[in-house]
């Protein structure tokens, strides 16, 4: 028995309560609200445009999402837990978020690793404390880290970082420019090798490696690629300055929410884009699934290029040679699979150093360099024999996610293909069980008796909860040099402006790429601004400013 | 560090950011503190696996009448409706069915004629009488706030009475004030499944329909859901949204994971409030120079959040004594493969363009509500056998394809009335540890009329109790979420107590905001509403031209 909302409903002849128009008109209408979007409309609202912010799901957020899956009481963070670009985020600043009650917590013990052999690895946000953990396993070692990651901080904060937030160049041109400094040199070295050939260079010892490795690969690199090195100093040192938001990731996207409705700005909820509509090849607006248009001088778009082109534009209204950028657009690597779980007492690790109990993220699973490199290498094939991840008890430093005093919420996540072999609607239940099993074998006390409830979510549900992240991807698209940088989704669109006039981008899909960065968002606010010849109300930031006057112009 | 605003509320749950609303719109400054991780309260949706959404609590728009939707402008927030052919239907064991819909007038009286002539021609003289006046008729009862005390208003003065002689001078009587639902229901119907459909609509959203004294809100609550036989887009979270970007719009400042930990009071005036240590402005203290609103229970109120040193010993005692029976439901939660499809005549009444949202089953007799009621009530036990069950299954999807991906159904909510968890004669975990059982009794008395909801069609089951609520809630005390029984004794203006229904407190300038208060639950921007009149009596706001009071308001004689 298929019924349907054509026959089941209908629309009264007197209104019974006045509702949103069945046509609007705005200056920018936003397809997505996950964090870009949200940035976009936010810059864009309080420079006194009219904006339309439209949202697929009934929550704004995308991968800032903070839903309770542990159903009833207990919170997780879905998708981003760890945020990265606080510290960098041009946006924070600019709406004085932190006035606003936006606060992120910074722990000092970021990243740790623990062994079958119950050695554990530390490594901290002071460098300090990282050397001397590094130092059980590895004198040399610890002192390449203390030099290398100087350097490395360098690279972040005079290149890497603010280049997240200001437009693309050709690589010719970025690559000659990196020649007139040594730090860029330095980069411009990195650069060109992969990420294992950058780790075996400075470091020697198997478990050293393995962290630096897995740190640098997680998000969905393959540590073998030629010209992903740069991913080593980018996520080794921002991956050691992590935040949690406290009240869950969402309030980011809650905050930024503000920003566009004070300033006038209008969210949609339920209002999945099923169109851009073209004026003469031109993007004239969007219509919602249920009928209602929205004409815009502008349309930014934050999803990813299959969603935004084929599927609102239309395929048979792209030029040739964006129609096969799209084509030949690759999808994440790997996703991620997690299992959670409600539990009366924080996991406990069995191992020599007790700080790593308090640590923000733990890496149990994989015991040596070749570990990481064949796990990395199963899941690129479809294969999960292996169980490895990352853990971390969100309710120590963000006791908000659980709603029954005293209780805990924690994850184990794990790089995880989306094609597994056999299918995760056959085998969930058995990795779950495996998952938990494996976690139970570094921390005992992950055992039934301390679980409340456990929950599992796999790529499939990802690819559920949020449209764009197609086959899982969570950065919307693979990280390889053919699709990042200034070809990001394409050379005509990687500065947000599409080959159809009106048409932006401002998503995960374009430069610089996805992970909570906010910069495909800033750079398309800064973009469609200046097309619509409207005043900035925003400076750019100094760090931004000089690193373009070094490297750009 | 110290903050001052005009007004600061407690609590942002749907009376909460309503007020909030009104207040801010009106030019105060306001300030908001929530104690969860996001505002709504009772009138959210969630998705315990993405794409599947369920109502954990609020389902339908009861409030489609509140005069806030055009004072506030919601529809410039992002307010949006969907609405259903036939909002009601009720099945009985042996197959039979009826069908209603306010929008679909030809097909409930082709369903109603299967049973009673007599019926359809009452439903007839609603329709021709009733509903064309029903905004005036709701608003009488729901968006007014109670006369003054000492002011002694006649039955035949009561604005809903008013308005039944206008619309209803045949049928309606004074006398229907002392009556129960079901004795409204007995004088003005035959068929025993509408009156057990509509004795159902009562009791699930206030009143029992067997206790006295209730007939006019427990027959209106029925009235409230048809008037839009429909729910907001997406589900009640969405109105919440809009609600709260009104607020923020017109410059209420929202803080959540605020909860507040004490009511400042300074001889006798509410000053402001202090934050509990995990806010993430730490325990400041808000201050507020006109006035704080508390839209948290009456309880939360004055036993959790003020000093006992500012009251009286009675009052408190009054507090502690309030009932909290009515409200309290075990919700079940289902994904399904199927449409739950009803057996015998039901198959053709329940399908196709009007299949109802809500299905009550069993409607054969009023039995099963009286013994569900004697279990919950006098027993204080959970409902455990067949007899006393008599549940309503909801569903969205089939109206709104937001909720659920194709191939699936959220058969969400599926209530039951429980015992709240203080009151329960095994203890506060009594129905928690029951969980599976009373699941299992709602599914078998679903299948009972509908065979085709076996255990393989189910692909997911999700519940939240009392217990659960009160924790996911603050202010949810016994996990009820009209607040309060809305019984005689505690309605209108003896709610929640006789010195608290005007809104006003023992406390200066302290006032109340939650469905505690007149007139209950059910998300219908109504406290806030009541409370806007007594706010202005108090010189504490005054609204623009936009603002108008309820033509049956009383002021306070001073």
């Amino acid at each position: 028995m298929k019924i349907t909302p054509k026959e089941t409903t209908f629309k009264p002849s007197k209104t019974i309560v006045p509702t949103v128009p069945e046509s609007l008109e705005c200056d920018v209408v936003i397809i997505g609200a996950g964090p870009n979007g949200l940035i976009t409309a936010a810059y864009l609202a309080k420079a006194g445009l009219k904006v339309v912010l439209c949202e697929r799901r009934y929550e704004i957020g995308g991968g800032l999402a903070t839903e309770e899956i542990m159903f009833p009481g207990y919170y997780a963070n879905t998708h981003a837990t760890y945020h990265m670009m606080v510290d960098y985020m041009p946006v924070i600043k600019d709406f004085e978020m932190g006035k606003l009650g936006l606060m992120w917590i910074k722990p000092n013990s970021q990243t740790g690793i623990i062994f079958k052999d119950k050695k554990g690895l530390l490594l901290s946000k002071m460098l300090g404390d990282s050397v001397d953990s590094l130092r059980k396993f590895s004198d040399k070692d610890a002192e390449a880290f203390e030099r290398v990651f100087r350097i490395y901080e360098k690279i972040v904060d005079e290149i890497l970082a603010p280049a997240t937030y200001w437009p693309p160049v050709p690589p010719i041109e970025f690559t000659t420019s990196m020649e007139n400094t040594e730090i860029g040199r330095e980069l411009a070295k990195v650069s060109e090798k992969s990420p294992i050939e950058v780790i075996d260079e400075n470091f020697t010892d198997s478990r050293i490696k393995a962290i630096l490795t897995y740190m640098s690969c997680m998000w969905g690199i393959d540590p073998t690629e030629a010209g992903m090195g740069f991913m080593v100093p980018l996520l080794v040192v921002r991956g050691l300055n992590k935040c949690i938001c406290y009240g869950g990731s969402h309030k980011f996207a809650g905050t930024l929410s503000k920003q566009v409705i004070q300033n006038g700005g209008l969210i949609l909820e339920n209002a999945e884009v099923s169109r851009v509509i073209l004026e003469n090849g031109k993007a004239a607006g969007v219509e919602i699934f249920d009928g209602r248009i929205i004409k815009a001088k502008v349309i930014a778009s934050s999803l990813d290029p299959h969603n935004t082109f084929n599927k609102l534009v239309g395929k048979e209204n792209l030029p040739e040679d964006l129609k096969s950028s799209v084509e030949k657009w690759k999808w994440d690597k790997w996703s991620l699979f997690s299992v959670h779980v409600a539990l009366n007492e924080p996991p406990q690790y069995a191992v020599d150093d007790k700080q790593l109990n308090g640590s923000f993220v733990n890496i149990i699973g994989l015991e040596s360099h070749e570990d990481v490199l064949s796990f990395f290498g199963n899941i690129m094939k479809g294969e999960m024999n292996k169980i490895g991840g990352h853990t971390t008890c969100e309710t120590l430093f963000d006791p908000t996610l659980s709603r029954m005093p005293g209780k805990h919420t924690a994850f184990f996540q794990m790089p995880a293909p989306y094609n597994l072999r056999g299918g995760w609607e056959n085998r969930q239940d058995e990795i779950t069980k495996a998952a938990l099993k494996v976690w139970g074998e570094y921390a005992p006390n992950i055992k039934d008796s301390n679980l409340l409830m456990t929950v599992s979510e796999t790529p499939l549900d990802i690819e559920r909860r949020i449209a764009s992240m197609i086959k899982g991807s969570i950065k919307h698209g693979d990280y390889n040099p053919l699709q990042m940088g200034y070809f990001r989704p394409s050379d005509t669109c990687s500065v947000s402006k599409t080959p159809i006039d009106n048409l932006y981008l401002c998503g995960a899909s374009m430069y610089p790429g996805g992970l909570i960065i906010g910069g495909p968002g800033y750079i398309a606010a800064n973009v469609i601004i200046d097309d619509l010849g409207v005043k900035k109300w925003w400076k750019i930031p100094d760090k931004i400013k000089k690193f373009v006057e070094t490297y750009i112009k | 560090m110290t903050e001052k605003y005009d007004v600061v509320i407690i609590g942002g749950g749907p009376n909460g950011l309503g007020i909030a609303a009104y207040l801010s719109k009106s030019g105060l400054k306001v300030c908001l503190c929530e104690e969860r991780l996001e505002v709504g309260g009772g009138g959210e949706n969630t998705e315990p696996i993405p794409g599947f959404r369920i109502d954990p609590h609020a389902t339908y728009l009861y409030g489609a009448a509140a005069p806030g939707f055009e004072q506030l402008e919601l529809h410039k927030y992002g307010f949006r409706m969907v609405h259903f052919k036939n909002i009601g239907g009720g099945v009985t064991s042996d197959g039979k069915a009826i069908a209603f819909g306010i929008f679909n007038p030809e097909e409930t009286l082709k369903s109603l004629k299967r049973y009673s002539d007599r019926d359809a021609q009452i439903w007839t003289l609603f329709h021709e009488k009733l509903f064309p006046n029903l905004v005036e008729f709701l608003r009488s009862i729901y968006w007014t706030p109670p006369p003054p005390s000492g002011v002694e208003v006649e039955q035949k003065d009561y604005p809903w009475s008013q308005v039944l002689k206008k619309c209803l001078p045949e049928i309606y009587d004074d006398s229907w004030n002392a009556l129960s639902t079901f004795e409204l229901l007995d004088a003005l119907f035959e068929t025993e499944a509408l009156k057990v459909s509509f004795g159902m609509g009562s009791w699930y959203n206030g009143p029992h329909p067997s206790w006295r004294g209730t007939a006019i809100n427990g027959f209106a609550c029925n009235l409230l859901a048809m008037y839009s036989s429909g729910s907001p887009r997406g589900g009640m979270h969405s109105y919440m949204h809009a609600l709260a970007r009104c607020a923020i719009a017109n410059g209420t400042r929202i803080i959540t994971n605020s909860r507040v930990a004490e009511i400042i009071v300074v001889d006798g005036e509410a000053k402001g409030v202090k934050l509990e240590d995990t806010s993430p402005l730490g325990n400041r203290t808000i201050w507020a120079d006109k006035a704080v609103i508390s839209a948290v229970h009456v309880k939360n109120t004055f036993l959790d959040l003020m000093p006992k040193r500012h009251l009286e010993q009675s009052f408190v005692q009054k507090v502690k004594d309030i009932n909290l029976n009515g409200g309290s439901l075990f919700v079940l939660s289902l994904i399904t493969k199927e449409l739950p499809q009803y057996k015998g005549e039901a198959k053709d009444i329940i399908s196709g363009a009007n299949y109802p949202s809500c299905v009550f089953i069993p409607v054969d007799s009023r039995e099963p509500m009286i013994n569900q009621m004697k279990d919950v009530y006098s027993f204080k036990t959970h409902p455990a056998k067949k007899e006393s069950m008599i549940i309503p299954v909801c569903v969205h999807d089939i109206f709104d394809e937001t909720r659920s991906p194709e191939g699936y159904h959220v058969l969400s909510p599926i209530y039951l009335q429980v015992p709240p968890p203080e009151y329960h004669r095994d203890g506060p975990l009594a129905v928690n540890n029951a969980k599976e059982e009373i699941s299992n009794l709602l599914i078998e008395t679903l299948r009972s009329v509908a065979p085709n909801m076996t255990d393989d069609k189910i692909v997911a089951k999700f519940v939240n109790t009392p217990y659960d609520s009160s924790f996911r809630n603050m202010a949810f005390v016994g996990g009820n979420w009209y607040g309060i029984r809305e019984c005689e004794d505690q309605w209108w203006n003896l709610r929640p107590l006789p010195e608290l229904a005007r809104y006003r407190t023992p406390v200066q300038k302290l006032y109340l905001c939650n469905h505690t208060s007149y007139p209950g639950g059910l998300c219908l921007m109504a406290v806030p509403y009541n409370l806007m009149h007594i706010l202005i009596e108090d010189k504490v706001v005054q609204p623009g031209k936009w603002w108008y009071p309820s033509p049956w308001y009383i002021a306070e004689r001073r």
